[in-house]
């Protein structure tokens, strides 16, 4: 079966609603390992690790403006790519993630190339 | 591209360990005014690192991308403050960024020298124990005010009114007697010695806690004591015998635990589970540290843990030899728990008659009289003296007095299986 590619789009809560204690050294092991381990348990199906989402603009036709865009509770604060056969897949990629945590989501989307 | 690294693997503690080391080597090269400044820079490159490594796979070097990122935030930080004087921040520069401090110039001896030279500090007269036990577990092991409160089973106020008292303490020495001199480090190591078997016997002794936890702080007092004797300031008989008495605890800490959580006493323990090679490490350090003419109460305590460790059975240990290192310990420092250690070890050797005279007309501390030891241990000898009335009696007051279930079960077991 051929694999289509999903964007991942990562969001947590903007930081003024929910503070989030800094975890500790112990817990950053716990957490570098956990990542390491679902890496390693989803390597076929992740294309593109991506990265952290820093600050944008808004471009219209009536100009540029800053952003926070639609959200002003949650920030979109990163992405990465994933292939799967379908979306339950995709799906199943970020759902096991040890970056989704409590008060944080994943947008799945199915990337569309014709 | 996740594949370009195969599963990173970063040695156990790595996260803690770095930060300790951070904390050591930034405080010694702008000033332990900084202390806190320091902390907040360390702890957000720790972050970093996790956030971009978990993307892009480990750097070349773990240790010196970290420091590079550690230090450019703690020279962010105090750019900030407007009211530094130029002249500070550029030396706080040049010892952050100076071609010879650069880490791909650090020594893992250097590193160590940084770390152990915080513990010197910290460990001085003006420092109560318990505060640079504390501080050790924070600013050297890298726990937190929280993961140190569960270990030490004490609220987090008071693990950080002691942090806090320690930080105080090393602030007030300026950058210059951060540098110790060779009679300091003499004078001091003792109390660091104390203070890193305070940390493994907080683990080993500890009834208060899960397994696992207690391990770790054991795992860690040994860690310490490792690098302490790997320095020429910590090449000591004192010091060798301490580290001997940690791998011979440490070798028999997987039989102290029945397969339900239970405590095992000596005398049920399977001696198959304990670990043969750890008992070979420390036989080494105890080798090594039957030199020079001292006789520590480490060396005391090592030659009676080696004696269990290399006893085939319960009956045929050398009691002997035990007796005689409890009668050391009693001289060097006259404790009712030595003498108490002691009756027990007579009452094997020699029948448990001779271990109640131990005991007989010796004045016990009142804490040690409340304590379920004391009241054990009478119990135990009474009844195998015949002495049904007076056994019973100390049994009930040994198990009433015991803190834990678990203590209370395994006495409990202890009494009925001896019925």
């Amino acid at each position: 079966m051929s694999k289509k590619n999903y964007l991942c789009i990562m969001r947590s809560p903007s930081q003024t609603s929910v503070k989030r204690e800094a975890p500790s050294p112990a817990q950053m092991e716990e957490m570098f390992a956990k990542f390491n381990a679902w890496k390693e348990q989803f390597k076929d199906n992740i294309v593109d690790m991506g990265g952290k989402l820093g600050d944008g603009r808004v471009v219209t036709t009536e100009g540029v403006t800053d952003g926070p865009f639609m959200e002003t509770k949650e920030i979109a604060g990163g992405y990465m790519v994933v292939a799967a056969t379908s979306m339950e897949e995709a799906v199943n990629v970020a759902e096991q993630s040890p970056g989704v945590f409590p008060g944080s989501s994943v947008e799945v989307r199915e990337i569309n190339i014709p | 591209m996740s594949g370009s690294k195969s599963a990173p693997k970063l040695i156990e503690g790595f996260f803690r360990h770095e930060y300790g080391k951070l904390i050591a080597v930034l405080v010694r090269r702008v000033g332990a005014q900084h202390f806190d400044l320091v902390e907040d820079s360390v702890q957000s490159a720790l972050m970093t690192g996790l956030e971009s490594w978990t993307l892009t796979g480990l750097p070349e070097s773990p240790s010196a991308w970290l420091y590079k990122v550690a230090a450019n935030n703690l020279l962010g930080t105090l750019r900030q403050d407007t009211g530094r004087e130029k002249i500070l921040l550029k030396h706080a520069e040049e010892a952050l960024f100076s071609l010879e401090t650069t880490p791909e110039h650090f020594s893992v001896n250097e590193l160590q020298d940084d770390m152990l030279r915080m513990l010197f500090v910290c460990c001085n007269d003006t420092v109560p124990i318990e505060s640079q036990l504390v501080f050790a577990l924070k600013s050297l092991c890298g726990f937190t005010i929280h993961e140190i409160a569960h270990h030490l089973f004490i609220s987090e106020a008071n693990v950080y009114k002691r942090f806090s008292r320690a930080r105080n303490s090393l602030q007030q020495h300026s950058l210059k007697s951060w540098e110790l001199d060779q009679t300091e480090y003499t004078t001091r190591l003792p109390a660091v010695s104390n203070v890193l078997y305070l940390i493994f016997t907080e683990g080993f002794l500890s009834v208060n806690h899960e397994f696992s936890i207690r391990q770790e702080l054991c795992r860690e007092a040994m860690w310490l004591t490792t690098m302490l004797v790997n320095n020429k300031i910590g090449q000591t008989p004192e010091t060798f015998a301490l580290l001997a008495l940690m791998y011979f605890h440490m070798a028999r800490m997987n039989s102290r635990q029945d397969s339900s959580g239970g405590l095992l006493l000596l005398e049920q323990q399977d001696r198959s589970l304990w670990d043969r090679q750890k008992i070979q490490i420390g036989l080494t350090w105890l080798e090594k540290s039957a030199s020079g003419n001292t006789f520590s109460r480490y060396h005391a305590e090592a030659g009676i843990a080696a004696e269990h460790c290399l006893a085939p059975s319960f009956s045929e240990t050398r009691w002997e030899q035990i007796v005689e290192n409890y009668l050391f310990l009693e001289q060097a420092s006259p404790s009712a728990i030595y003498r108490l250690n002691r009756a027990v070890a007579v009452a094997e050797w020699q029948g448990p008659e001779s271990g109640l005279s131990v005991l007989q007309g010796f004045e016990s501390p009142s804490w040690l009289i409340g304590s379920y030891l004391w009241s054990a241990v009478l119990a135990d000898l009474h009844r195998r003296c015949g002495h049904i009335e007076l056994a019973e009696n100390y049994r009930d007051l040994a198990i009433m007095s015991a803190p834990t279930q678990a203590l209370k079960t395994l006495l409990q077991n202890r009494f009925n299986t001896n019925k």
